[in-house]
């Protein structure tokens, strides 16, 4: 015989809905039996600011817009969302007014069961965390134990595993500095080893390969009685045995090397992990890529190795790799085939006449690369520069390299800011002229089109002509308070987003459109204030995780904005990557731009969580530097 | 003058409730009536109601069983969820193929159910002293009645408000031959579709109706009264 009964429908609705989906049946059925079910004429108030609230409530059908105190858009909410938990939480009167958007039905659930619920569950509690930035930080986390969890089932990639969990625990053969040739060769064959850590003591000084007896010791028909420390690689890189595979990946790929020594945290000797056992783990051609561009006998080789980054970007991306080390990785790449059109294009003309820097500026200076991203490239030159004389060669040599990168899918700058350009090929002392201008005498449209030369690194060629004109630029910017006003306003002026509702983007006129520009909602806020930060404090970094957090130790940004930022920052371009790895998948060209309608809950929710903290962060900007301009 | 007409129709169902009361034995019937029956001039806002289904094996309310009742109550500020009962009622005879087709009530969960006079004495408490929501509440009323009167001998009177007689009193339009269907209107006002033919549901269901229909006519004030079908 039946009592008390449970209403199916609302249980059943409720388990279709994250965080009751998660629910035990019990804790459920408890949640049900304190709902009362409420209906709200489309306009009607259902809860005033200030109100003491006493339920939270679940949209069932229709919508509700959420407004703080009553006037400004907070958010408009649809089946299956739910709101009024803050102030539930903070036993608080409500600070949102929510009206009926729609005719909307509404399960209300009792302050008490609900509390209840809350102080049991962990996940439920989680789900409701007033605190935008622990639960962002939360879902990146996920993101990354989601990765980890996937790669164990499907034996696909171990790219968030340590280096440690790859390398065989045995001792490591190797052999003193002092140790012959012939001996070393001798131990290598005798372990069926293709490396060897050359240890004096305890310390490791150098590694020698199968590589290196050929070309340095059979080739020039070298003496083998001789020190093998005559022959090693000295000072090898190295990396720790607790790093991440995909850290080593990108060193090695970096370096063109295959061969990286272990060490544990003390710095002593544990293993060798080879290019190999990456590749094993990572089941990619990501390294590949890298070898590949720096082999390529001609531009035709390098297009079809910068061919296949799609495709490993999408692998990375399947195995749960972060999104910082994504990018990295495909800037590793993207610099690989600057330099190698570079090369290239100096192999054909001959050595450059006078001393120069390739410098890069935007996502690639900022190792922030990701796919579909055009080029932004100069040239600076050294005093001995003499247009008449020299610059048919570096013409020369800039069409050789831009159009190479075109070629290789970094199009070509809608901007037109490339070396193929003469007013990006000139003298370090004519490109400070033109930064003395922009910081001296700053107006809002062209502040709006130079942001992207002050993140700039060299890639080829003389640092120092880089590094000299950066110091000079950065030095003058930060002395200019009214300049940094106007890049702070410039930045600020994003439209952030509030949100989403259903398949719109929702801003803060409540204007919506159906597509989400991830680049420049969500990306280039973050991007733009960090640039601010580094511009105001004199920071040396380009990257923008690194410009935060040298901006936290420098005072200018406080550890919960830096830290708030920086995981806002990974989400967004965690969903970025995603997006496009999906494009990929489908054959599609990676853009930026998606329809919400493509977004998970989960990445909805997240991105909200991201846009509010963005959003924080620049009405703090437009507070800390208006004073400028008053 | 709607208030005279309000008055007497009133009056005539206060006379009707007070002769079958006289005529309840001691027990669940008399119990209900003894609860009285809420004022038609009580305003909205301070009206707890009670939405009733009955699954039955046929529509002639002598011959016909009930086989469940679903039942939840609630007020103009929405309804509450643990007011949700069902109570089977145990069928006479086995029940004929083409109802546990219909309402998904198997012999074996029937025979779990109560004798109806059991069935009725857990009812009636849930009913007392409030007025009744059902959708085509004709149904709901001669089924009651004839339960009542056959296992207590005497009739049911209740203050009954039939959402179907609501919608076309208030808001009178052509429709389709199955227009006033609950499903139907229960789409005109956004509300869910949920899984027809069970009592539970379905009084969950017209409980909704009400809210949604007393919503989009306005609550200022609205008594009982205005609501009780005529």
């Amino acid at each position: 015989m039946e009592h008390v009964t449970e209403l199916g429908e609302v249980l059943g609705f409720l388990r279709a809905h994250p965080p009751f989906s998660g629910l035990a049946p019990d804790a459920l059925a408890a949640l049900g039996r304190a709902c009362r079910i409420s209906y709200y004429r489309r306009g009607a108030l259902v809860i005033a600011a200030g109100d003491a609230n006493r339920m939270l409530s679940v949209v069932r059908s229709g919508a509700v817009e959420l407004r703080l105190g009553g006037t400004e858009l907070n958010a408009r909410l649809g089946e299956g969302e739910c709101f009024g938990y803050p102030s539930l939480i903070r036993a608080m009167p409500a600070q949102n007014e929510v009206v009926a958007l729609e005719d909307t039905l509404l399960y209300r659930i009792e302050a008490e069961a609900f509390l209840k619920l809350r102080a049991a569950d962990a996940d439920f509690r989680a789900f409701f965390d007033t605190d935008e930035s622990a639960r962002l930080r939360r879902a990146v986390a996920r993101l990354r134990s989601r990765g980890a969890l996937e790669q164990d089932s499907e034996e696909t990639l171990g790219a968030h595993a340590s280096i440690g969990s790859l390398v065989r625990r045995r001792e490591v053969v190797t052999a003193a500095p002092g140790t012959t040739i012939a001996e070393a060769a001798r131990l290598m064959a005798e372990h069926d080893v293709s490396t060897l850590p050359i240890r004096d003591g305890e310390r490791l000084v150098g590694i020698i390969t199968d590589k290196d007896l050929r070309r340095r010791v059979l080739a020039p028909g070298l003496d083998t009685a001789k020190p093998v420390a005559q022959v090693m690689t000295p000072s090898p890189v190295t990396i720790v045995e607790d790093a991440p595979v995909l850290t080593a990946l990108v060193a090695m790929a970096e370096r063109h090397i295959h061969h990286l020594p272990v060490t544990d945290a003390s710095g002593r000797l544990v293993a060798v992990v080879s290019s190999n056992d990456i590749l094993a783990r990572l089941g990619s051609n990501s390294l590949i890529i890298a070898k590949e561009i720096a082999a390529a006998r001609d531009d035709t080789e390098v297009a079809r190795a910068a061919a296949q980054l799609p495709h490993a970007i999408a692998g990375l991306v399947g195995a749960g790799v972060d999104a910082d080390h994504v990018a990295r990785y495909a800037s590793t790449i993207g610099e690989g085939a600057h330099r190698r059109l570079l090369d290239l294009g100096e192999a054909a003309l001959g050595p450059p006449p006078v001393d120069y820097a390739l410098v890069c500026f935007g996502s690639l200076a900022r190792a922030e690369q990701a796919l579909g991203s055009d080029q932004d490239n100069g040239f600076i030159f050294g005093e001995d520069y003499v247009p008449e004389r020299h610059d048919g060669y570096f013409e020369a040599l800039s069409r050789h390299l831009c159009d190479g990168l075109d070629g290789a899918g970094y199009r070509y700058c809608p901007g037109d800011i490339m070396a193929t350009n003469p007013a990006y090929r000139c003298t370090g002392a004519q490109w400070q002229a033109r930064f003395a201008h922009w910081i001296a005498s700053p107006d809002p449209q062209a502040v709006l089109e130079t942001t992207i030369f002050f993140d700039m690194r060299c890639l080829a060629g003389e640092a120092r002509l880089v590094e000299d004109l950066r110091r000079t630029v950065f030095a003058q910017a930060r002395s200019n308070r009214i300049f940094l006003s106007f890049v702070a306003r410039a930045a600020a002026a994003t439209r952030v987003p509030l949100g989403f509702f259903r398949n719109f983007l929702l801003q803060d006129d409540a204007d919506e459109g159906r597509v989400f520009d991830l680049k420049s909602q969500a990306i280039a806020p973050v991007v733009d204030l960090a640039r601010v930060h580094a511009l105001a404090n004199g920071i040396e970094a380009t990257n923008t995780l690194e410009r935060l957090r040298a901006a936290r130790e420098a005072g200018g940004l406080d550890a919960e904005a830096a830290r708030d930022l920086g995981a806002a920052f990974e989400f967004v371009r965690d969903v970025r990557f995603r997006h496009q790895a999906e494009q990929i998948a489908q054959g599609t060209a990676p853009s930026n731009k998606l329809d919400p309608e493509r977004l998970s809950r989960f990445d909805r929710e997240h991105l909200r969580d991201a846009f509010k903290l963005i959003r924080q962060q620049l009405d703090k900007l437009r507070a800390d530097f208006a004073g400028g301009l008053s | 003058m709607l208030e005279v007409l309000f008055a007497s129709r009133e009056r005539r169902l206060r006379r009707r409730f007070e002769q079958a009361a006289a005529l309840a034995p001691p027990g669940p019937l008399r119990d209900f009536y003894a609860a009285g029956m809420p004022a038609f001039d009580r305003p909205i806002a301070q009206i707890e109601f009670a939405a009733i289904d009955l699954e039955t094996d046929g529509l002639d309310f002598a011959a016909s069983a009930i086989l469940e009742a679903g039942i939840v109550c609630g007020g103009a500020r929405g309804i509450v969820a643990a007011s949700a009962t069902r109570v089977r009622f145990r069928a006479a005879a086995a029940l004929s193929a083409s109802s546990v087709v219909v309402h998904g009530i198997t012999d074996d969960a029937a025979a779990r159910a109560l004798p109806e006079a059991e069935a009725l004495a857990r009812l009636l408490p849930l009913l007392a002293g409030k007025p009744l929501v059902a959708h085509f509440a004709d149904i709901e009323a001669g089924f009651l009645d004839a339960a009542c009167r056959r296992v207590f001998g005497a009739p049911f009177v209740a203050p009954f408000v039939c959402t179907m007689q609501l919608e076309n009193r208030w808001f009178p339009r052509p429709r389709a031959a199955d227009g006033l269907r609950l499903g139907k209107l229960r789409a005109g006002y956004r509300l869910p579709a949920y899984r027809a033919h069970d009592g539970l549901t379905d009084a969950l269901a017209c409980a909704e109706l009400l809210l949604a229909q007393i919503a989009h006519h306005g609550c200022a004030g609205l008594t009982l009264g205005d609501l009780v079908r005529r």
